[in-house]
């Protein structure tokens, strides 16, 4: 019963609405073809909005997952032409991830640094290599088993970049849902002091979570490599923003400590349906955006008003 | 001659507490008029109503006579009512003069030549010798409240309160500050000086009045007073049935024991151990820095010398992780800040400091052994909650803290320190969490309780080791201590035996 007048009912709500009014308006729109295709356009942005929903969760920020994402995809182009063995370079990419992540995790949590900061420090940094390594030039040319990773079918008709997200979905729900380490997660974000009175590392944990994003953002610029199969320094420039925007429109608080990774996932249902949508309809990108920052603007107003929580929601509590 | 500022049978209640009942002062010019009671007397909220932060329950506010509604701060300030604290509110980077007239409200363009020579009258007024260009956080503590009192005096101020303002100067820097006060009431300024050091008090003020459980007990002329009935007066109030000390449960053997624990700059040369089953109650004022020495015995505080034994070992904390894994648990007196994570469900905070034993060996919460031991201590210690997955903050008072309680039980830890264990809850409540400690040490446990209620210290400690201002005063047993002996080694009146 409460679920439904959660902000996660809302949403689920706002989906279908948003759903059927697209497969009304535009008969193309339930193909398979279009529903992958609707994932696969933005699937990098997609698998980074669900570590971010932890960054967040922890009441931290990672600004720098867009430049590392260009930073990986560079490195993998740049070492490829090079004349390296692509496995060994998709494995170097992932421990450049996995190095910025513990660099920004460092920072933060052990100098005591906001993660704002330090990782706007590193969204200027990791671009900058990716654009000093790659200079003005595209480099493409991938092997043609990476290409095909990124661009068919790997299961049927679905690409392994969505089977990806779909296995990082379900880990990392159980992982933030059900371990012990997504508990120490909600805790830190809500209240780093209790949590370091309780005798956790909050720390470390920090670190972790940084170097989670990090990872996953090298991840997201190898996919990226694969599906567009050329890259170039501004790889991903300002991807940031849309992941940090999904995450936030799924409920999780700025703040810390609030949030889920079921409404993260329905909120990257809307935006991508919302987007499908106005696409199929031969609206533009600039009014899309537009119509997605007034959603964002009701994502913060609306939990604000009593209207949100009627009374009869409300616990009732003895003194 | 009419009071310049007047309370008239003021009451103040929060919810179901009374925090001020029938409070009636009256502050004349050019007098310094003391307020002395116990941490929780309702000092601050008296404070509050003045200047017009808190709106009286009941009862009346008057100005030269006449009945006024302060509004807000801004209403008090107009009215010539301002306050100025222990911690100077000064904005660190502006300089003396902006300091001066951040609020000034009149004229559209800033006068600088004009502000600063004002500025500098009014240094001058309270005898100060400051640059007007110094920028504030460079200033030391006392010259920073300097500012604060020329800021007030710059917008014609009549009643000026101080709360504690002398806690955290130096000696030399008090005493000035206490001349700038005296110069002040000789200017007509009608001074309201609350202070925990009774010496201060004899030394400045003219009258003082006595404030107790939200009560005014009496106001006197500082001739007509001393030391030992203000003590008396302070905490001489009814003790109920609760208050009785229950049984002592100590063994003979030695449980912790702390030789010279110090940190720099913070407290020093604590010395004390605890037996099993006994409970040593640390007594003390406001800034007599108990907290910071559970805080470095909870390994939350570097300390600079001295030696912990624990169970018979030598022991070095260093981590809050290092004190739970050797059965160390410390309620913090803070539940909002560093207690419990309101936002989150009750079962949640019950299980944190104990999680480990709640995860399956591929690191999964099981859920259902958490559920149950949240249910478990909602019924023994009777929290009132329609469930447990409720967020900790939609509590009362009262129950956050036997959640709080619950959590650190939980950890069946050897040693509990408790850090003011009943602080801002009900007396039903009061009773519960004392029964509650009581049982813990009857079953072997042992526990160090904090508290700055003295009853509750009398009722609670088998010891009771009174500090003041980072040094140990003293240890009485039970059977010798009394409210007023106690509050005579916390205020410095008697001193380390």
């Amino acid at each position: 019963m409460s679920r439904l007048f959660s902000w996660e009912g809302f949403l689920f709500a706002c989906l279908i609405v948003i759903f059927t009014f697209n497969a009304v308006a535009a008969p193309d729109f339930l193909s398979i073809s279009n529903q992958i295709n609707l994932f696969q356009l933005s699937i990098e942005k997609i698998i980074l909005a669900l570590v971010m929903t932890f960054v967040i969760i922890n009441a931290e920020i990672d600004l720098s997952v867009g430049s590392m994402m260009g930073l990986s995809a560079c490195t993998f182009g740049y070492l490829h032409q090079m004349g390296m063995p692509a496995a060994l370079v998709i494995l170097i990419c992932l421990c450049i991830g996995v190095a910025g992540g513990l660099f920004n995790g460092w920072f933060t949590a052990r100098l005591g640094l906001p993660s704002l900061v330090v990782t706007l420090a590193t969204l200027i940094g990791f671009r900058g290599l990716a654009r000093v390594m790659l200079e003005d030039r595209g480099i493409g040319g991938f092997p043609d088993w990476f290409a095909a990773l990124g661009q068919k079918g790997l299961i049927g008709p679905i690409p392994f970049a969505l089977i990806s997200f779909v296995v990082l979905f379900f880990v990392l729900y159980i992982l933030l849902e059900r371990s012990g380490f997504g508990r120490k997660t909600y805790v830190i974000g809500s209240n780093r002091d209790v949590a370091d009175f309780a005798g956790i590392d909050t720390a470390r944990h920090k670190i972790i979570i940084f170097t989670m994003s990090g990872a996953a953002a090298a991840f997201a610029g190898l996919l990226y490599a694969a599906r567009v199969g050329a890259v170039r320094g501004d790889v991903a420039s300002g991807f940031e923003l849309d992941v940090i925007t999904i995450v936030l429109l799924g409920g999780v608080s700025i703040f810390g400590g609030k949030g889920s990774l079921v409404g993260t996932l329905l909120s990257i249902l809307i935006v991508l349906n919302l987007r499908n949508g106005m696409a199929l309809l031969s609206i533009t990108g600039h009014i899309q955006t537009g119509v997605i920052g007034l959603l964002l603007i009701a994502s913060v107003v609306i939990p604000r008003t009593k209207l949100a929580t009627p009374s009869f929601l409300k616990p009732e509590v003895t003194p | 001659m009419n009071p310049v500022l007047a309370l008239r049978a003021v009451s103040k209640n929060f919810g179901m507490t009374a925090a001020l009942t029938d409070m009636t002062l009256e502050l004349f010019p050019g007098e310094v008029h003391a307020i002395v009671g116990e941490n929780g007397a309702g000092k601050s909220t008296m404070i509050k109503i003045m200047t017009g932060i808190h709106q009286p329950s009941a009862g009346t506010v008057e100005v030269d006579g006449a009945p006024v509604v302060l509004s807000g701060s801004k209403a008090a300030r107009l009215r010539g009512v301002a306050a100025i604290y222990q911690e100077p509110m000064v904005f660190p980077d502006l300089d003396v003069t902006e300091n001066i007239f951040i609020s000034a409200t009149s004229g559209l363009l800033l006068n600088r030549p004009a502000m600063r020579r004002r500025a500098r009258e009014l240094i001058a007024r309270i005898g100060m010798t400051l640059d007007v260009d110094r920028i504030a956080s460079g200033l030391s503590l006392a010259e920073q409240q300097a500012v604060e009192i020329a800021r007030a005096l710059s917008q014609d101020v009549r009643v000026l309160i101080m709360d504690e303002p002398t806690a955290s100067l130096s000696a030399h820097e008090a005493s000035e500050l206490r001349r700038i006060a005296r110069a002040l009431a000789a200017d007509g300024v009608s001074v309201v000086y609350i202070s925990h050091r009774l010496e201060e008090v004899f030394e400045l003020a003219n009258r003082v009045s006595v404030i107790r459980d939200g009560k005014h007990i009496s106001t006197k002329g500082i001739a007509d007073t001393n030391p030992q009935t203000l003590i008396a007066e302070m905490v001489g109030r009814e003790v109920g049935n609760y208050f009785t000390k229950m049984p002592s449960t100590a063994t003979s053997e030695t449980l912790i024991s702390v030789q010279g624990l110090s940190v720099d700059g913070v407290f020093e040369n604590i010395s004390f151990d605890i037996k099993r089953g006994e409970v040593l109650a640390m007594a003390g004022l406001i800034g007599a820095r108990r907290t910071d020495v559970a805080l470095a015995l909870f390994g939350m505080l570097k300390t600079s010398a001295g030696q912990v034994t624990y169970k018979g070992q030598p022991l070095q904390i260093t981590s809050s992780r290092q004190a739970i894994d050797a059965g160390i648990a410390y309620v913090s007196e803070d539940r909002r800040k560093m207690g419990l994570a309101m936002a989150l469900p009750i079962r949640w905070n019950i299980t944190l400091a104990t999680l480990q034993k709640y995860l399956s060996p591929m690191g999964l919460i099981n859920t259902g052994a958490e559920v149950a031991t949240a249910w478990d201590y909602k019924k023994k210690l009777n929290i009132r909650t329609p469930n447990t997955d409720i967020a900790v903050g939609l509590l009362s008072g009262g129950n956050q803290q036997k959640v709080m309680l619950a959590k650190w039980l939980n950890m069946a830890p050897d040693l509990l320190i408790v850090d003011e264990p009943t602080r801002g809850i009900d007396v039903g409540a009061k009773a519960e969490v004392h029964a509650l400690i009581r049982a813990f040490t009857a079953a072997g446990g042992t526990a160090l309780v904090i508290s700055s209620d003295l009853p509750e210290v009398l009722a609670l400690g088998d010891r009771i080791l009174v500090m003041r201002e980072g040094r140990q005063m003293a240890i009485i047993n039970h059977e010798d201590a009394s409210q007023e002996s106690i509050m005579a080694l916390a205020t410095g009146q008697k001193d380390a035996a």
